[in-house]
């Protein structure tokens, strides 16, 4: 019996592993046929062997990358991007939710509930009325006009969960600093601000990594290549059928994904804290 | 109890009130010593009725559209959309004005009343020191209120109304030609033509489908990976989590650019890979045949999707308490048992309102789609409609606004889609812990 027992234990665990290592290589195959044909010096995918790592090492695609395309003005486009959209959102996101905390006033609750409503729709819904609001006031094809709709969009939801968190932190601590004298500003700047820092941190790499994977708004309301994001750019690479992009692609893809890591390895302790947040209280 | 008579008292003196029923301020001007609040009206009205020739001519701009006149050169014609987002505008701005005309009134009538009351009228300088604190207020919301309601409020405005214009190619594509109101004629074709009431009924099942299945299979996916490296005969479980997790980590749009070449049919890595083992002789139609399409699509969703109830799974299992699994041994319950009845209930109890955020984020999920499939594959009736066999409703609608440039039916769809996903949006945010514990 023991015996019997023993065997269908070993078992388990034997076909436990093989599932795992399946799914190790399911998960690590397409990651490493990127990087691999990143460094390959073939050009297309017809040409590249299927087996990552096989094919002879080159620096090619990165060479034809910033000679051919252009992918560098693409990044800084992006990256311009992000930070003024972070700029915007994390001023206006904090300021907002400060006041709704912390002050009454007559409108606050329909205000609130107005914000509420607005955040259900998706944003892209407004998708056509964008274009032509842009087209009126003359922002088409700027990139300042995408980043005052990026950051107008995450408003409603971003002032909510600030909100939630200011009220979390009591009032004692910066009505004690009016009483001391402290003008509004002051006591948001010095008192609530660094109390909320963590949020505000999530809050500010939230707004940053949101531009880099957005496709729908760039694509319809840029139209000068040298204007255009990564993500755009990345996409009409390999868009159509003949794939003959491929390995260039994906030296382009490694070098958005690679950063991104890093932020995700760094992020991980406010992601969790958020995602907690969002499960169910005990 | 001062309070109460306030409301209940009826007035004497009613002269303030018609003064200020009849023009804006007149009232606190002249009745009741209310000087910057009563300007403050006053300029306001005055600035209303300098202009009442503009908001006139923009309102009736709303209701024509702009007539066609083929006899100009293009830049010189009426632009119908202009005519609609100015009309917008000059709506809010009247709508605006005539909130505070109403609060306008109602501030005679409480300041009469409180006169009568008490005999005072509230002086210059405690109006001033009342307004310390909401003047911060108002100068630190304003311009992010004015940013709402330019670019959030007024798009989903301007975007419902379209759906009742004609905005569409070919005939009606502004600024060569003018858009019409048409009422519900665009509702009435999408459901009367069989071309376009069969690519949504289509559309619409398949979203559904694809919501249920992609966020279904990545739950259950994330529970056994979890569950499997919480076993204790596992040995390295970091070393697994650490790799099960790259998928969240590397840009979704990326991995699935990449993916979308993996499963190139002709080409493609995959399909060289199965070939060169000998496991097929022809090439799998990964992504051009529908049912095929649909598989590949929900499988690369559950590549990216699983990581994520894998890492919050864990997170819940290992924080229920050992104890209540001993005490399950001491009574005699199987390890199956267990699971059911102590596992289960406390990883659903905390997972359900997570499994509905990423099931309304699914139904909306439009790079899954876009990015892998692009749609396709599409057949004769949807080179026409525009909606392929795993076009779900959102990348539907980007393909008839950006590829069709139809601009109604694609507002149309938009109403459509708000109508199904609000109910769950409603759900997600009335349990949101700032909804629950914030005071509003």
């Amino acid at each position: 019996m023991v015996h019997k027992k023993d065997f269908m234990f070993y078992l388990r665990t034997v076909v436990l592993y093989i599932v795992l290592f399946i799914v190790v290589l399911l998960v690590l195959y397409p990651i490493l046929f990127t990087l691999s044909s990143a460094f390959s010096d073939k050009t297309s995918l017809s040409q590249s062997s299927p087996i990552p790592f096989s094919d002879p090492l080159s620096t090619k695609q990165f060479e034809n990358l910033f000679a051919k395309t252009e992918y560098l003005k693409w990044y800084g486009n992006t990256f311009k991007i992000a930070v003024m959209n972070t700029i915007i959102s994390t001023v206006c996101t904090t300021v907002a939710a400060y006041i709704f905390s912390r002050f009454k006033f007559r409108v606050k609750k329909g205000l609130l509930m107005g914000m509420l409503v607005l955040q259900i729709f998706p944003s892209f819904a407004g998708m056509i009325a964008v274009y032509v609001l842009l087209w009126r006031i003359n922002l088409l094809d700027t990139h300042f006009g995408l980043v005052l709709i990026y950051a107008a969009g995450q408003l409603p939801y971003n002032i909510w969960l600030i909100k939630g968190y200011l009220d979390t932190i009591p009032r004692s601590l910066d009505e004690a600093a009016r009483v001391d004298g402290a003008s509004y500003l002051r006591t948001f700047i010095s008192v609530v601000l660094p109390i909320a820092k963590p949020m505000v941190l999530f809050l500010a790499i939230t707004s940053f990594t949101g531009p880099w994977m957005d496709y729908i708004m760039p694509r319809i309301l840029i139209s000068t290549t040298s204007k255009k994001t990564l993500a755009v750019g990345l996409f009409e690479m390999i868009k159509d059928r003949a794939n003959n992009n491929f390995t260039m692609f994906a030296a382009g893809a490694i070098l958005v994904a690679i950063p991104f890591m890093i932020v995700f390895a760094f992020n991980q302790q406010y992601l969790s804290q958020v995602l907690s947040a969002g499960a169910v209280k005990e | 109890m001062v309070k109460d008579n306030l409301y209940k008292q009826p007035i004497k003196d009613k002269r303030s009130i018609f003064a200020s029923t009849l023009f804006m301020g007149l009232g606190q001007l002249l009745y009741q010593k209310q000087y910057i609040k009563g300007a403050f009206y006053a300029l306001v009205e005055l600035a209303v009725l300098l202009n009442i020739n503009t908001i006139i001519s923009k309102i009736a701009g709303l209701i024509t559209l702009g007539e066609a006149r083929p006899d100009l050169p293009i830049s010189q014609r009426p632009n119908s959309l202009f005519y609609l987002i100015d009309g917008i505008i000059f709506s809010i701005i009247v709508i605006a004005f005539i909130i505070l005309y109403i609060s306008n009134i109602n501030d005679a009538i409480k300041t009469q009343r409180r006169y009568e009351l008490t005999g005072y009228l509230p002086d210059t300088k405690r109006f001033l020191s009342s307004l310390g604190d909401t003047s911060f207020a108002a100068v630190g919301l304003s311009p992010i209120m004015l940013m709402l309601v330019f670019f959030v409020l007024m798009p989903l405005i301007f975007s419902a109304l379209i759906a009742f214009t004609n905005y569409s190619s070919p005939s009606n594509i502004p600024p060569a030609k003018t858009v019409d109101w048409v009422g519900f004629d665009t509702f009435r074709s999408i459901a009367n033509q069989e071309l376009w009431a069969g690519a949504f009924v289509r559309t619409v099942i398949w979203t559904l489908l694809w919501a249920t299945l992609s966020t279904t299979t990545s739950y259950v996916g994330g529970m056994l990976m979890a569950m499997a490296l919480l076993n204790r005969n596992i040995k390295f479980p970091k070393f697994f989590r650490t790799i099960f997790v790259l998928p969240y980590a590397i840009p979704s749009m990326i991995s699935l650019m990449v993916w979308r070449n993996l499963l190139n049919g002709t080409f493609g890595p995959i399909n060289m890979l199965l070939k060169q083992m000998g496991i097929i002789s022809e090439n799998i139609p990964w992504l051009s045949d529908i049912t095929m399409a649909r598989i590949s699509a929900l499988t690369v969703n559950l590549w990216l999707g699983f990581p994520y109830f894998m890492m919050l799974i864990t997170g819940i299992l290992t924080s229920i308490s050992p104890e209540l699994y001993e005490a399950a041994e001491i009574d005699g319950a199987s390890k199956f048992m267990q699971f059911k009845k102590i596992t289960v209930p406390l990883m659903l109890y905390q997972t359900i309102p997570l499994f509905i955020m990423s099931f309304s984020f699914n139904l909306n999920n439009f790079g899954a789609v876009y990015f892998l499939t692009g749609g396709g594959p599409t057949d004769i009736a949807s080179t026409q409609s525009g909606a392929g066999g795993t076009d779900i409703l959102m990348t539907w609608m980007y393909k008839l606004t950006v590829d069709l440039r139809q601009y109604n039916k694609a507002a149309v769809l938009a109403i459509l889609v708000f109508l199904v996903i609000a109910p769950f949006a409603i759900y997600n945010y009335s349990r949101t812990k700032a909804f629950k514990d914030g005071e509003l």
